[in-house]
């Protein structure tokens, strides 16, 4: 298979699953146990903190790790249910994992403003400052976004919240290991990661709370992870995201230029081949791998479906459970008009990806325009 | 290479099994799940159907695809289905759908992926003669659906496959059980589509705002107040909130008219009450499969799906069809469809216009 969907998820780095594989056959004990066995697997738990904790910068008794980044995400803004003040500012482009959870809040009192974005994809931190009222709290704004990759500016957003007292969540699931992502250089309160992004396992995330910031659990139960989320740890998937976390940020610079030189090479042969090509978000501050295209004239189901049969995995618009694609709507908030939408894919490069790899997706889309006009 | 066919994958048996035989007889099969409505609700039954082609699909070792025709189906179908509500007669949006969505946009989609035909698992059979491609029933007459497949035209017949159209329904679901399909015990799908197992008025309810006004029976007398004309069909025997105690005698009452200028319901006791009977009808939008009229007169007619054989001749001048039947037919409904056969062999048909 030639997968280029690293947005959606990633392999798992060959290092990485060895690892897991060992600790799973040998590590088995509960981190919780006193014995050498259970302390061993403490060990693995407070290695990956330590991990994590140094890929974004910050110290490891500020890192919890959850289920996900999803239950991260959870956990942060369900804490609004104890908040005086139960206003939140967020943006239209948010993943699901929060302006969902926002909806389901309103039955607890909270209310919330969601931000535009420009047609580049972009929040106005003018607009936040705007959007702040007397009962604002929290602000939960992506670090980048999932479809269109445009990278959002969270320093600037965090120095408002900052300077108003307001928490600053971002839910930065997409950066890591991609772009340098620094705890103190975008001064946010909290942000959620999740492991699969960055060639770890699923069902392991992490989420940085900034030391003086008092949040309630989620889940609650034993004494594991400061009582900030019960349940025995998933140890092997916990020393996964350590590991995973390191090997992400170590590469960096490597990965951004061949991510990078994909990207631009990827572009320079669709153009080539389909002059009226569209590539949505913004022109530099862009996720690096991630290309969000249109190629009006064409269904974007019926290009996967063609592509999907070479062997080529690439993604469109929000999947839904039914396995169809409705028009998304991070691209309309951008002001695309639904025809463009529908003949939206995004194509995310990743580690794994050879320039070979990208050239045979170039000479899929060549064939599949040729097959789609040849039979109407 | 084998010829490539896509079937249209619902998640029931009957397409299943349609799937199975293709790829047993040879073809290059590829399968499509079709999503022609959502919304968010408990009755929407389109994700766990997904799932039970997903199994499906694994089992026969075929790839799986989704292809999302909710708009199309809700400005060719789903548009004209309230229209034809909110003017008081009882559209049949499965005989559009089939026009529109499945043998058109599905059709055209399937091409576009290079198939030359497409698959579905109605119980209906194709006929090649003379050049002409026939309609004929399934040979299971408990599940014949023809009557559905009406509007149909030789372009789209000539691109079909059916492939359990010889089969009753019973050998299909042994033939799916011995396959080791999983859904080969899967309850039949009953209804609209987009209304599922849902009470129907309820889901109308949604779409028009009450519309009170007077219940009268034939002879005039008043015997309640109604909802709304739309929420009634003509012959429809529950929900019309009268026992038996307002006539002579304990018989149930039936809807015999709507008097849409008034807005008035109108309604008569007792199954078998002359008021709710018709011999002749009139046809609008008629369509022949064939393209061309019928040269015989004296043909069988269906007014409902499931509906044995009615004979009548019909009557073709100045654009106007009319049907005039041997025996009187219980609850003619505007909006209908009126289907016409020869022997086995579906004809064609029409929206029924008016009952006299």
């Amino acid at each position: 298979m030639y997968y280029f969907d690293h947005s959606a998820t990633t392999p798992l780095h060959p290092k990485v699953k060895e690892l897991m594989g060992e600790v799973g056959e040998h590590h088995f004990g509960n981190p919780s146990s006193v014995h050498v066995s259970g302390q061993k697997a403490k060990t693995l738990i407070e290695s990956a903190r330590r991990q994590m904790a140094k890929a974004i910068g910050c110290s490891s008794n500020e890192i919890i790790f959850t289920g996900g980044g999803t239950e991260a995400n959870n956990l942060v803004l369900w804490n609004l249910i104890h908040q005086k003040k139960k206003h939140v500012i967020t943006s239209v482009i948010e993943h699901p994992a929060v302006l969902n959870v926002l909806d389901n809040l309103e039955e607890f009192g909270v209310t919330y403003t969601a931000v535009g974005v420009d047609k580049t994809g972009m929040v106005n931190p003018d607009d936040v400052q705007n959007a702040i009222t007397e009962k604002t709290s929290l602000m939960s704004v992506m670090l980048a976004n999932n479809e269109m990759g445009t990278l959002q500016p969270i320093a600037k957003i965090a120095a408002i919240a900052n300077k108003y007292k307001i928490i600053m969540h971002t839910d930065a699931v997409q950066t890591l290991g991609k772009i340098p992502v620094n705890s103190k250089e975008l001064g946010a309160d909290c942000m959620s990661f999740s492991a699969h992004k960055f060639y770890g396992p699923k069902g392991v995330g992490a989420l940085f709370i900034k030391k003086d910031l008092k949040l309630k659990p989620l889940i609650i139960g034993g004494n594991q992870e400061r009582r900030m989320r019960a349940g025995t740890e998933n140890t092997s998937g916990i020393s996964g995201l350590g590991l995973a976390a390191e090997l992400a940020t170590n590469n960096l610079h490597k990965t951004q230029s061949h991510l990078i030189s994909l990207t631009h090479a990827f572009k320079a042969q669709i153009t080539h081949i389909y002059p009226e090509v569209i590539f949505n978000g913004h022109p530099e501050k862009q996720l690096p791998g991630l290309v969000n295209v249109s190629f009006p004239g064409f269904r974007n189901d019926l290009l996967m479906i063609h592509l999907d049969r070479q062997g080529i995995a690439v993604s469109s618009g929000s999947a839904c459970s039914s396995g169809d694609i409705k028009p998304s709507r991070i691209l309309s908030s951008m002001g695309i008009t639904d025809d463009i939408n529908n003949s939206t894919l995004r194509i995310s490069f990743g580690i794994d990806n050879s320039l070979q790899d990208m050239e045979y997706l170039i000479k899929c889309f060549k064939s599949t325009f040729e097959r789609i006009r040849s039979a109407t | 290479m084998s010829e490539h066919i896509i079937v249209g994958m619902s998640g029931g048996v009957d397409s299943a099994v349609s799937a199975l035989l293709l790829k047993e007889q040879g073809f290059d099969v590829e399968c499509i799940f079709m999503k022609n409505w959502e919304e968010d609700s408990d009755y929407c039954t389109s994700e766990q159907d997904y799932k039970d082609a997903l199994l499906v699909c694994d089992e026969l070792g075929l790839p799986l695809k989704t292809v999302n025709f909710c708009n199309e189906y809700k400005e060719r179908v789903f548009d004209y289905f309230l229209k034809e509500y909110a003017a008081g007669r009882t559209p049949n949006p499965d005989t559009l759908c089939n026009k529109e969505i499945k043998f058109k946009s599905f059709l055209n989609y399937a091409l576009k992926l290079g198939a030359s035909r497409i698959a579905t698992g109605h119980y209906a059979r194709l006929d090649q003669h003379n050049e002409a491609v026939l309609l004929r029933k399934g040979n299971d007459e408990n599940k014949d659906q023809s009557y559905f497949l009406f509007m149909l035209n030789q372009y789209q017949l000539e691109k079909t496959i059916f492939p359990i159209g010889e089969m009753t329904k019973k050998d299909v679901r042994t033939l799916a059980k011995e396959k080791g399909l999983p859904n080969h015990d899967r309850k039949d799908s009953t209804g609209v589509c987009f209304i599922g197992e849902r009470d129907f008025t309820e889901f109308l309810h949604q779409y028009f705002k009450p519309d009170p006004g007077e219940m009268i029976t034939v002879d005039g007398k008043s015997v309640g107040r109604h909802d709304g004309l739309m929420f009634y069909t003509l012959g429809q025997r529950q929900g019309l909130g009268i026992g038996g105690g307002h006539g002579e005698k304990e018989a149930p009452w039936f809807v015999a008219d709507k008097n849409l200028k008034d807005n008035i319901l109108i309604v008569a006791q007792g199954h078998d009450h002359l008021d709710l009977f018709h011999s002749q009808l009139s046809v609008e939008n008629v369509h022949w499969i064939s393209d061309k009229s019928p040269s015989i007169k004296k043909l069988n007619a269906k007014i409902r799906y499931r509906q044995k054989d009615q004979s009548c001749s019909i009557d073709i001048s100045n654009d106007a069809l009319i049907v005039v039947f041997k025996k009187p037919q219980f609850a003619v409904t505007p909006g209908q469809a009126v289907v016409f056969y020869d022997g086995d062999i579906c004809l064609g048909g029409g929206t029924i216009e008016n009952r006299n």
